[in-house]
């Protein structure tokens, strides 16, 4: 018998729950394909020129150093000054005339092969200005005894090389401060990759700067990465579960008293819409440093969306639910205590999981107020040197716990619910995807 | 409509063994009374609508009676006045003798939506009114298995409602509001929402829980088969204000069982409110102003 197809676009039907998990799965992958596609494909975007050399110029203020990144309209602009300094200074026409300056000109040169050095491992990122170890590497690459991997030295540049070297050797055959040559030496010519803009840096450079910035080992007095997670958690949570212990009475209340809520709702509903953040200078003043004005701003950000969202959910309750208790003989704090409370419990349940992620919002705001604190004070900093690499990391990382922790209580609802288990869990949807017996199949076939 | 085509008794006669019957009923004390009960309700706009005007009622020591009518006759406002749900315009209703002044244990009720509570077991949920009078757990979970046991759901004890079938979930309401030894139990068009073979079933299961629990029963439906088939006494209310039409003493014998449907007395009787509720009209079965649209020769009546 011939399958049938099901079409995969159906109105208003649901799909295969394999399909269903496939699509899942698809929806965190295309943004992550899209990330790579744009970040290793190098005639996708790559609107800038990250520079692997880079050269003074005495014609300009502007100075570029090697990693800093130049649009690909200019680059060629900046190559062809620099060709046209090097042409200059071998047809002997020489702006800074007397030697010390030519001197210290040269010796400004001699350091453009460091970040080439660095970037192949034979320096240490400190040796950089360490002229007489650079002295050494022109050496060696115009002896062919290193050769420049990563970055390729362009033909150009290795000329360059040489002939600087025959300039250097000619006047000593190790650096002395006092004996750099009194010609000019070449400028390398700068070379670079084509690269995205430094605000979006590669999938494997945010994972590997991630991963280096949570294992850090830091000098004494300053913070870890755990801790500032940890002070984090502490706000969001600290907040939110300030907010629950007033907000989930009150708001019960208010959806079962027609008093209650007369007498809160039209001024908590008025209050609301004051933004929380026009709070921070005032919660300051009040709760001063430290942790507390920070939870008190998570607490008016959850607080009044609490009230009124469970008043709601209270009111929604079956109504002849209430009704069938009273004709078995249920006086009104018996129904607060045996009907409203178990009735509209998991719908609370959810409300609370959407206002959790209400309180996370919050989070990079309260941090900022007063003094700068947590996760937040560090991609302040780090976006302020333009660190993005350092950034992305932890802009994941409160995505994920969000995430995940709101994940892991929907699918534990049905663990608080029993009553409401209906179905497979997703658990066992995956199971299924990926062909794997579940416990249940099991348990039927003994 | 058929009915009337054969030669039908009055539905007001009553063989010996029905008049004794009813004469026996009639000396027993009254339960539920209802003296020029009225209920106005003023729609959002400030119109008053008139629900009820002026009802009188006897309901006497288990007893089963049947309130029909036609939609909006007021049928739901009466008992909800009766278990208490609804406050009255004017008149009284009381409960041997004491004024109902609001919801409680001694007026069970059974609705049409089941209203079992969901986050409770089958025997938790027949707890619920146990414990709401304050009897204790092992007192309370044994009383509320023996009526788990007397609707047939002892298997099911430990399931959550939404696992039971519509006619199970009934049955756990009716076992939830007897727990309470109830001296009246109120029924909203309960079997309204089951299949027809449920719904026999169900009916079948009432009479023999009436007859075996000391309670008696006020019951609203739109079937007339399930008034006539299960009532001592039918109380017809007319509507636009809702009133009493007539009190009808269904002669049909008891014990009732299915085949009494085809009983001349219960025809009689079905017949006689099937004219109080819709009085023949003219114009029922006009012809609707229909063309020929198919092929000639190709008729199907």
């Amino acid at each position: 018998m011939p399958k049938q197809k099901t079409p995969w676009l159906r109105v208003h039907k649901p799909l295969s729950k394999k399909r269903q998990t496939f699509l899942t799965i698809l929806s965190f992958l295309i943004p992550i394909l899209l990330w790579c596609a744009v970040s290793y494909t190098p005639f996708i975007w790559h609107p800038d020129i990250k520079l692997d050399i880079s050269a003074n110029r005495s014609d300009v203020t502007t100075v570029y150093t090697a990693g800093d990144r130049l649009s690909k309209e200019y680059f060629p602009t900046f190559v062809d000054a620099v060709r046209k300094a090097n042409a200059d200074a071998t047809a002997g026409i020489n702006p800074n005339a007397s030697p010390r300056a030519t001197r210290r000109s040269n010796q400004k040169d001699l350091r453009q092969i460091g970040a080439v050095a660095v970037k192949n491992g034979w320096l240490e990122h400190e040796q950089t200005e360490d002229d007489a170890a650079l002295y050494h590497i022109w050496r060696d690459l115009a002896t062919g005894t290193k050769i420049s991997k990563s970055p390729q030295l362009s033909e150009e540049n290795l000329t360059i090389i040489k002939q600087n070297w025959a300039t250097l050797s000619a006047t000593s055959p190790d650096y002395k401060s006092s004996s750099l040559p009194e010609t000019p030496i070449l400028k390398l010519i700068p070379q670079g990759t084509a690269s995205n803009p430094v605000y979006l840096p590669a999938p494997h450079e945010v994972i590997t700067t991630g991963w280096r910035d949570f294992n850090a080992s830091v000098e004494e007095g300053e913070i870890t990465m755990s801790a500032r997670f940890l002070q984090s958690i502490k706000i969001v949570f600290g907040g939110f579960l300030l907010s629950c212990l007033i907000g989930i009475p009150l708001g019960i209340m208010c959806g079962t008293f027609d008093f209650f809520s007369r007498l809160f709702e039209p001024f908590i509903d008025f209050f609301r819409y004051l933004p929380a953040p026009t709070f921070s200078t005032l919660l300051v003043a009040i709760f001063l440093a430290n942790d507390a004005p920070k939870i008190a701003l998570v607490f008016v950000g959850t607080f009044f969306q609490m009230v009124l969202i469970i008043s709601k959910t209270t009111r929604l309750l079956d109504h002849s639910l209430l009704e069938a208790a009273q004709t078995l003989g249920a006086k009104p704090t018996q129904l607060l205590k045996n009907v409203v409370v178990p009735g509209i419990l998991p719908n609370l349940y959810d409300d609370l999981r959407i206002l959790l992620g209400w309180a996370w919002t919050w989070l990079v705001i309260a941090e900022l107020i007063g003094v700068k604190s947590g996760l937040t004070e560090f991609i302040e900093t780090q976006g302020r040197y333009r660190n993005f690499d350092r950034v992305f990391p932890i802009i994941f990382m409160i995505g994920f716990v969000g995430f995940f922790t709101d994940q892991i209580l929907a699918y534990s609802k049905g663990f608080f619910f029993p009553w409401l288990r209906v179905g497979s869990s997703p658990l066992e949807r995956l199971r299924q995807f990926f062909g794997v017996p579940s416990d249940q199949n099991k348990s039927k076939a003994v | 409509m058929n009915s009337s085509q054969l030669q039908l008794p009055s539905y007001l006669e009553q063989s010996d063994a029905v008049r004794s019957r009813f004469t026996e009923l009639k000396e027993r004390e009254s339960v539920l009374t209802a003296k020029n009960l009225s209920k106005v309700f003023t729609s959002p706009q400030g119109k008053k609508i008139v629900a009820l005007d002026n009802v009188n009622l006897e309901v006497k020591r288990r007893e089963f009676l049947s309130i029909i009518g036609p939609s909006g006759c007021g049928k739901s406002t009466l008992m909800r006045i009766l278990a208490g749900l609804e406050t009255v315009t004017d008149g009284v209703a009381q409960l041997d003798g004491k004024t109902i002044e609001g919801p409680g244990a001694e007026r069970g009720m059974v609705f049409q939506g089941y209203t079992l509570f969901p986050w409770l077991t089958v025997k938790k949920n027949v707890m619920f009114g146990l414990k709401m009078k304050g009897v204790g757990g092992v007192t309370a979970e044994q009383e509320a298995l023996q009526w788990i046991e007397l609707v047939g759901l002892s298997k099911f004890a430990e399931s959550y409602p939404h696992q039971l079938s519509g006619g199970m979930k009934q049955r756990v309401a009716i076992a939830r509001a007897l727990a309470t030894k109830p001296r009246v139990l109120f029924m909203d068009e309960p079997f309204g929402a089951l299949d027809a073979q449920t719904r026999a079933q169900m009916q079948h299961y009432l009479l023999q829980i009436w007859k075996n629990v000391d309670v008696t029963i006020v019951f609203i439906t739109h079937d007339l088969d399930e008034a006539v088939y299960l009532s001592d006494r039918i109380l017809v209310l007319e509507a636009n204000p809702g009133k009493v039409q007539e009190h009808i003493e269904v002669p049909v014998p008891r014990p009732r069982t299915p085949e009494q449907f085809l009983h001349p007395a219960f025809l009689a009787t079905k017949n006689h409110i099937e004219h109080l509720i819709h009085p023949p009209a003219e114009d029922l079965y006009d012809d609707l102003p229909m063309l020929k649209m198919t092929k000639l020769g190709d008729e199907v009546e």
